[in-house]
């Protein structure tokens, strides 16, 4: 950590000390009270039942043990379906990543579009695109049936994708916009004039350049639409439902002993994803929150 | 190598119009400089020019091709801009030849264009690097090799030097002049710098508020300003301007300032209307340079040099010159003295006007008489 230059001054005195003491005390106390969930869930999910039913709840795992784990990815019934979460999982995959790849193409298309190629009213239908993210999701929720079903998607994971995709438009044309209007329209007149067109400019120039913005609405589009439960619920039937709905039923039809290992390792693999791409990207997530805040 | 004419065009935005009825025609090989403050309509003409802004009215066409409705890379121009606009995720030899790759150039042909651009212009070393990792000059340098790089018959600068302190925004001056001797490519280049455009200009358009004030020489515009904008717009330190009544003593035209019989300048080569200005007000412009100190054997030899006995009040050395200001019949003007003529300030003594230099303005219409 001493490697990190600090833009606070060092502690000097006795007072300074102690209340830069009492400041990683408190910090300290924050971490535990995120990670003790965490923790809890990890080690219930590698106990016995009967660890479960005896032991303290805080307790390190006595005879650590992957069968919860096994068992809620493949043996554990969800309703009337013993086939675990696999499925569902795949389910879910199936749904995000077209729905994360579409929303973001064109979040960056818009964004392009409503900077670079400023048309009349491009203003105004910014302030309408913005007005989407602000839209509570149970909002269109009855008139999104509806059109599900004239459409024919009522029910499917194409449904699902449409929904995510015009939903998370909003945010996406949000992040793009706000990000390409930090770079020089000089760039596009000079390409113009190079000779290149609409789509040749955006390919060649905005999008090389846009990697920082690119990272955070892909992280931020896969944990909205992994995490949705609401949609998933309702627009997706029986197999077609993402892990997020099957987690839910997994825990609400057990029948008999509460197997609370199942549930941790089942809530565990439904949380996995997000978690994985954070850790990997995180960096670049805050770096492209801040860039363009700070001239280069 | 190409001529540019530019006829009645205008330029609006919603009710405000921008651009009122410009006229120029430059022939071929001609460098043209748009001066003026911001605002003035400048660079919206430039970028009219390039089909990056639409033409409201008029016409402009290149080669005799009217370009009114052609898109921006089919007009054979290529332009240079005042933040380079580099692409800052390509190489410097990408950036060059990125309008050959849009054109559907081959590798090989567009390497042999990048690298004969690159030699031109002293950067084949940088080929490989990006921007970010250039200096202004060099990007400068750069922006100037992508505008090369197709050979096109205009080129457009929009203030090309401004991002670059003040050494290296000369040593470039140099370079584009001897670049456009060079190639003997017809150029419109803009920019606010007086300096840059008496330098560089073959003929300069001074424009104001939307309109051409003058369009003519470096050294016409200087010398014969067409009204007391451009007087005072071109020339440091400015134009000195004198309210005085014109008068006639024998044969004689002339100024007189003030009210004494000393405050009489007889002009030199009376402009022809000046006869209809006898007895009114009128405004004398004098450059700085054209009032000396006073030397019995120049004045002899030259009828033009009117001697007046002038009070020094503040001196301002500039090194080559020295800026001196004095008090001509109850009006400061400022007069350009070689530092060897230094007078003390506080000190009455005697210059000389050179009034064949001297320009007559008309007070209401501000027009050059």
């Amino acid at each position: 950590m001493s490697s990190l230059t600090s833009a606070l001054p060092p502690a000097q005195g006795t007072g300074a000390r102690i209340a830069r003491w009492g400041l990683y005390l408190i910090l300290l106390l924050f971490a535990a009270y995120y990670l003790l969930p965490l923790l809890l869930m990890i080690t219930t999910s590698f106990k016995s039942p009967e660890e479960i039913r005896t032991g303290s709840l805080l307790s390190l795992p006595r005879d650590f043990s992957l069968d919860a784990w096994s068992y809620a990815w493949n043996r554990a019934c969800i309703g009337a379906d013993c086939r675990g979460m696999a499925p569902y999982f795949l389910n879910s995959i199936v749904i995000v990543v077209p729905a994360v790849v579409i929303s973001t193409i064109f979040g960056a298309l818009n964004g392009y579009a409503l900077t670079k190629w400023r048309f009349r009213g491009a203003n105004i239908v910014f302030g309408m695109i913005l007005f989407g993210s602000f839209l509570p999701s149970q909002v269109i929720l009855l008139p999104m049936a509806q059109t599900l079903g004239a459409l024919g998607l009522a029910g499917s994971a194409g449904g699902l994708i449409l929904v995510h995709v015009v939903y998370g438009l909003a945010f996406t044309t949000l992040f793009f916009r706000n990000y390409y209007v930090s770079i020089p329209d000089d760039l596009v007149k000079a390409a113009t004039i190079d000779g290149a067109g609409f789509f040749q400019i955006f390919t060649k120039i905005m999008l090389p350049l846009s990697l920082p913005i690119l990272v955070v609405t892909i992280i931020w589009q896969f944990t909205q639409i992994w995490n949705d439960f609401l949609y998933g619920a309702s627009f997706a039937a029986g197999g077609a439902q993402p892990v997020t709905v099957a987690l839910n039923n997994l825990v609400n039809t057990t029948t008999g002993v509460k197997q609370y290992n199942v549930d941790m390792a089942a809530a565990m693999i439904a949380g996995l994803p997000t978690l994985v791409v954070y850790v990997l990207a995180g960096k670049y997530f805050i770096r492209g929150l801040t860039a363009g805040s700070v001239k280069g | 190598m190409a001529t540019l004419s530019i006829n009645n065009v205008r330029k609006q935005y919603g009710s405000v119009e921008v651009l009122k009825g410009i006229d120029l025609d430059l022939t071929d090989g001609e460098f043209l400089v748009l001066l003026g403050p911001s605002g003035c309509g400048k660079s919206t003409l430039l970028n009219m020019i390039a089909g990056l802004e639409t033409i409201s009215a008029g016409e402009i066409r290149i080669d005799q091709r009217v370009v009114n409705e052609v898109h921006p890379k089919d007009r054979d121009i290529a332009m240079v801009f005042q933040s380079y606009a580099l692409y800052p995720n390509m190489t410097v030899a990408r950036n060059i030849g990125f309008s050959l790759e849009m054109r559907g150039q081959s590798k090989t042909e567009r390497d042999g264009a990048i690298r004969r651009v690159a030699r031109l212009l002293q950067i084949e070393h940088l080929l490989d690097r990006k921007p970010a990792q250039l200096s202004g000059g060099q990007r400068q340098r750069v922006a100037m090799g992508r505008a090369l790089v197709r050979d096109p018959k205009v080129f457009l600068f929009d203030e090309p030097l401004s991002n670059l302190d003040a050494k290296l925004r000369v040593d470039m001056r140099t370079e584009i002049k001897k670049l456009h001797q060079r190639l003997g490519t017809t150029v419109v280049y803009v920019t606010h710098d007086q300096i840059e455009a008496m330098t560089l200009a073959s003929r300069i358009a001074i424009m104001k508020e939307g309109v051409v004030q003058q369009f003519a020489p470096p050294q016409e515009v200087y010398e014969r300003p067409a009204n007391m904008y451009v007087a005072s717009f071109i020339g440091s330190p400015t134009m000195n301007f004198v309210r005085g009544t014109l008068s006639a003593e024998g044969d004689r035209l002339g100024v007189s300032v003030g009210r004494e019989r000393s405050g009489f300048l007889p002009l030199f080569q009376a402009p022809e209307q000046a006869g209809h200005w006898l007895g009114q007000e009128v405004i004398l412009g004098i450059r700085p340079e054209a009032i000396t100190c006073y030397d019995p054997a120049i004045a002899a030899g030259n009828p033009a040099l009117v001697k007046v006995a002038c009070g020094v009040n503040v001196l301002e050395p500039t090194g080559a010159d020295t800026i001196t200001y004095v008090e001509l019949n109850g009006h400061e003007v400022v007069a350009r003295i070689k530092p060897s003529d230094r007078v003390a300030e506080g000190e009455t003594a005697d210059f000389m006007i050179d009034m064949a230099r001297a320009n007559l303005f008309d007070p209401k219409t501000e027009q050059r008489i």
